[in-house]
């Protein structure tokens, strides 16, 4: 069973492009997109539209800096101080590359922080290494599902 | 030297008891009657005029007395109510035991006893009161509206002169210390010249100066006389010794008649200037050899020295008055050039000359935050310091001043020269900040008759009372000080304090504001910078993201696919034109001056309607706009502001059919309000605090196109109005924005 990748995106055209190179890179993990910061931490408490979602926790979550509502430093927030979610992994997705937002950022444990190339072929293969990294080489938190290598 | 001074020496002077001589002067006798007419006491010299001894008259109707006819020509005028506590001449009369002269009788009503004095006079006839009025008239006519004091004393003594034929008439006044300082002089030459001198306050005690206060005229004939006591000693009805406060006759201090015999005046009279109530000097008459002055002319000289301090006080209110507004006409031009510039220190700086003006000072220094800065004649930095020191741990109040500043500070020493005086004015309630003026020294020479420094040398002799005994001329030089501060310059400065701490706390507020608008154009420029780096960004990448997408796809691609990235790269290229262009409206509407003028809203809401039904063809909208007030307001940036809402109305109902969207309008007393409200999707309330940031968005994009910053933008508009913005939704969506615009607008 592969542990699904959460992407919080707002923008339509981010969210197309990201799902565009995730596609590129091959990876067989479930692409479950929300489009805000509350749809987001929804997702992650099960509550609301989610519900009735499988329980777990995502492999990784692919974090948008810049979302309407909550934004993404506050979910961050939220994550890291919810025991059951502290210890998942979250790659903050952005176009800033503002000092102070990667300075927050960071003081909230982020995992990583990677500023959206724009030149097309550096944002796939940006998107692609995130995946697979986190994804697939990433042993994950001790209490997840364990990754199950896809038979080909 | 002066005729009523008792004296001198060792305090005592203070507590002779020179109302109640118990005696008189024996060029006249008195006679006190109670209330049935009978002769109650009688002076000692009775027997010389009337033939019998004092003994002999009491008990006595004024008959028996002084015979009849003279108790007729006096009875009908000693009726009740007729006489009064002062003096008032009844008759000339003549005695009917002989004599060659007759006697002026004044009669006065105290302590319950008709008080008769009986005055001498070489004439036969009645006392003559015509020259009183040529006397007066004359007077007048030689005063000009713009004679000094100086001058009208001159001219008063002159005058006294001629009708009472002494030798010498001072006119002096006492000054702040109570010293006498001779004014005016007019002199035959018999006695020495005291024009000039001055005079120690301690020449005349207080209790004298009390009386010279209710009495204004008081005549000593001759020094050498030998006083009449009154028999018996003590006022039969009260049983107390007799006030003569009011008698013509009283008798002086024996100390006083050696001060005379000693400054070689046998005869002395004197008549008191009243200015406002207060003693404020004294016509002085002296003549070597002794000198009758009869009631009628001593009348004369009284009328004159009530019409000479009437014209002086005029005189000084009105020199005190040019002096105030002249004061007042500097500080209202020094309070102007106050406000001219930024900085405060600055602009104290400009209007130096001015200030010192205004309070006659050779210097003047501001210290305000460490910072010192003089102009004129001042001491050097570090003496300021040093005295701004002393000013904060030893002075308190609104204001400091002295003319005499090295007697406190004697660190002033140093520099007595430039700053013997000072008027220090502390301008703020915290802070150590200081408007300083100095007075130069005001070294002068002060001829005092007599050396004022000796007088407590001089007992030694057999009596509790020495009089003094010298009046030779002293001078002496005085060192640091400086013209003294006038009271209507202290009062101004106070004012003057007054207005500038306004100044100041308006300074602050404004301060304040700017510190506010600084801030948020800090804030703003922030976001300004992140909103490039971050929103402007996006864009651009996607459109690269899909160019690269089509080329590499490169016809493998199904032509759907194809047209929506091109649709997305048209629309990245769009959105980014449109930030550019909103970032660069709304950093103009930081910086753009304000033009308001009346405003017609009406007309504003149609026309923003108008250019939105453009872009809402096939949409059904319902438009329900009231009738809007007017207001004053700048009609391009209230346009703008009103498109922002109303266009943000239209985009929320979007789903809507219909759309309603209401705009409305009320006055009040400070405000007009403005309310847009529509059906629409409404938002999110937990964030309503982010909905008029910049660059801040509540829903999708690809829900609801925008850049953010429409929101931020009348927040802007409507604040730099004065006014506020708010925002309400309500649970079941809908949204209503409401703005203010004050009928005031605020001065930026």
């Amino acid at each position: 069973m592969l542990k699904p990748i959460l992407l919080v995106e707002d923008n339509p055209h981010d969210l197309e492009l990201t799902l565009i190179a995730l596609e590129k890179s091959q990876l067989a993990n479930e692409v479950i997109v929300v489009r805000d910061g509350a749809e987001a931490l929804d997702y992650l408490y099960a509550r609301g539209d989610y519900a009735a979602r499988q329980r777990g926790n995502p492999a990784v979550v692919l974090l948008d800096l810049k979302l309407p509502k909550v934004d993404g430093l506050e979910v961050l927030r939220e994550i890291r101080t919810t025991p059951d979610l502290r210890a998942m992994p979250v790659v903050m997705l952005t176009s800033s590359r503002e000092e102070q937002d990667l300075i927050r950022s960071y003081e909230l444990n982020v995992n990583a922080y990677v500023v959206k190339p724009v030149d097309f072929k550096e944002f796939v293969r940006a998107i692609s290494d995130l995946g697979i990294f986190w994804a697939v080489l990433n042993e994950p938190p001790p209490g997840s599902h364990r990754y199950v290598r896809p038979q080909n | 030297m002066t005729n009523a001074s008792t004296t001198l020496d060792l305090g005592s002077c203070d507590r002779e008891p020179i109302r109640t001589p118990g005696s008189i002067q024996p060029h006249g006798f008195l006679l006190a009657l109670d209330a049935g007419g009978t002769v109650v006491q009688a002076s000692e010299n009775v027997e010389s005029y009337l033939g019998k001894p004092p003994e002999a008259v009491l008990g006595c109707t004024l008959a028996d007395a002084v015979g009849a006819d003279a108790a007729v020509q006096l009875l009908p005028e000693l009726g009740r109510g007729q006489v009064r506590e002062r003096p008032g001449f009844v008759a000339t009369i003549r005695l009917a035991t002989g004599g060659t002269g007759g006697f002026d009788v004044l009669a006065h009503y105290y302590d319950e006893l008709t008080m008769l004095e009986f005055e001498a006079v070489t004439r036969s006839g009645a006392a003559d009161f015509r020259h009183v009025f040529p006397l007066v008239g004359d007077f007048l006519q030689q005063l000009d509206d713009n004679d000094t004091v100086e001058d009208m004393s001159r001219t008063a003594a002159r005058e006294i002169r001629a009708v009472t034929g002494f030798g010498r008439v001072l006119v002096y006044k006492f000054d702040n210390d109570d010293h006498g300082h001779v004014l005016a002089e007019s002199n035959d030459g018999s006695l020495p010249s005291y024009l000039g001198q001055r005079f120690p306050a301690t020449d005349i005690p207080k209790q004298a100066r009390e009386l010279y206060a209710s009495n204004r005229i008081r005549l000593i004939s001759d020094a050498n006389y030998r006083p009449a006591r009154l028999v018996p000693a003590d006022n039969p009805v009260t049983n107390a010794p007799n006030d003569l406060s009011f008698a013509a006759l009283r008798s002086v201090s024996p100390v006083h008649l050696q001060y005379m015999r000693n400054m070689g005046t046998l005869a002395s009279m004197s008549v008191s200037l009243m200015v406002k109530g207060r003693l404020w000097g004294l016509i002085s008459c002296h003549n070597a050899a002794p000198c009758h002055v009869p009631f009628d002319k001593r009348t004369a000289c009284e009328q004159l020295g009530q019409i000479l301090a009437l014209r002086i006080t005029s005189r000084e209110d009105a020199d005190e008055l040019q002096f105030r507004l002249e004061v007042r006409r500097t500080m209202v031009s020094v309070l102007a050039g106050l406000t001219q510039g930024a900085d405060f220190v600055e602009n104290m700086g400009s209007v130096f000359p001015q200030l010192l003006h205004f309070a006659r000072a050779g210097g003047a220094a501001v210290v305000v935050d460490d910072r010192v800065v003089t102009f004129g004649d001042t001491p050097d930095e570090p003496q300021i310091r040093a005295l701004i020191g002393w000013l904060d741990q030893h002075t308190h109040g609104d204001l400091y001043h002295t003319d005499r500043l090295a007697e406190q500070f004697p660190a002033a020493r140093a520099f007595q020269d430039r700053a013997s005086g000072l008027l220090a004015m502390p301008i703020s309630r915290i802070h150590k900040h200081y408007l300083l003026w100095f007075r130069a020294e005001f070294v002068h020479t002060v001829d005092w008759a007599g050396n004022p420094h000796d007088k407590e040398t001089v007992p030694g002799a057999p009596q509790q009372l020495s009089p003094r005994t010298s009046f030779a001329s002293w001078r002496e030089t005085i060192h640091g000080r400086s013209a003294p501060w006038h009271p209507g310059e202290i009062e101004m400065a106070l004012e003057f304090r007054t207005a500038l701490l306004g100044i100041a706390l308006e300074r602050a507020e404004q301060m304040a504001e700017l510190a506010e608008e600084l801030g948020r154009a800090n804030k703003e420029l922030e976001a300004f910078s992140y909103s490039v780096s971050h929103d402007l960004r996006a864009p651009l990448r996607h459109i690269v993201g899909f160019s690269d997408l089509l080329l590499e796809a490169a016809g493998s691609d199904t032509p759907e696919k194809r047209g929506r990235f091109l649709k997305n790269i048209k629309e990245s290229a769009r959105l980014a034109g449109k930030l550019v262009d909103d970032l660069l409206s709304f950093s103009q509407m930081g910086r753009a001056s304000l033009r308001p003028v009346r405003v017609n809203m009406n007309d504003l809401v149609r026309s923003c309607v108008d250019k939105l039904m453009l872009d809402t063809q096939g949409r059904n909208v319902q438009w329900h706009v009231g009738s809007l007030p007017e207001i004053v307001a700048d009609p391009t940036f209230i346009q703008l502001a009103l498109y922002n809402l109303l266009s943000n109305a239209v985009k929320f109902t979007g789903q809507k059919d219909p759309a309603i969207i209401r705009v409305d309008g009320r006055t009040s007393a400070a405000e007009t309000v403005f309310e847009i409200s529509d059906n629409g999707v409404g938002f999110n309330m937990d964030y309503v605090h982010k909905l008029f940031g910049v660059f801040q968005r509540l829903h999708r994009m690809e829900d609801f196109q925008g850049t953010g910053i429409g929101l931020a933008n009348v927040r802007r508009i409507v604040e730099r109005h004065g006014g506020r913005v708010e925002a309400q939704s309500g649970p079941r969506g809908g949204a209503t924005f409401t703005f203010t615009i004050p009928n005031t607008l605020p001065s930026v």
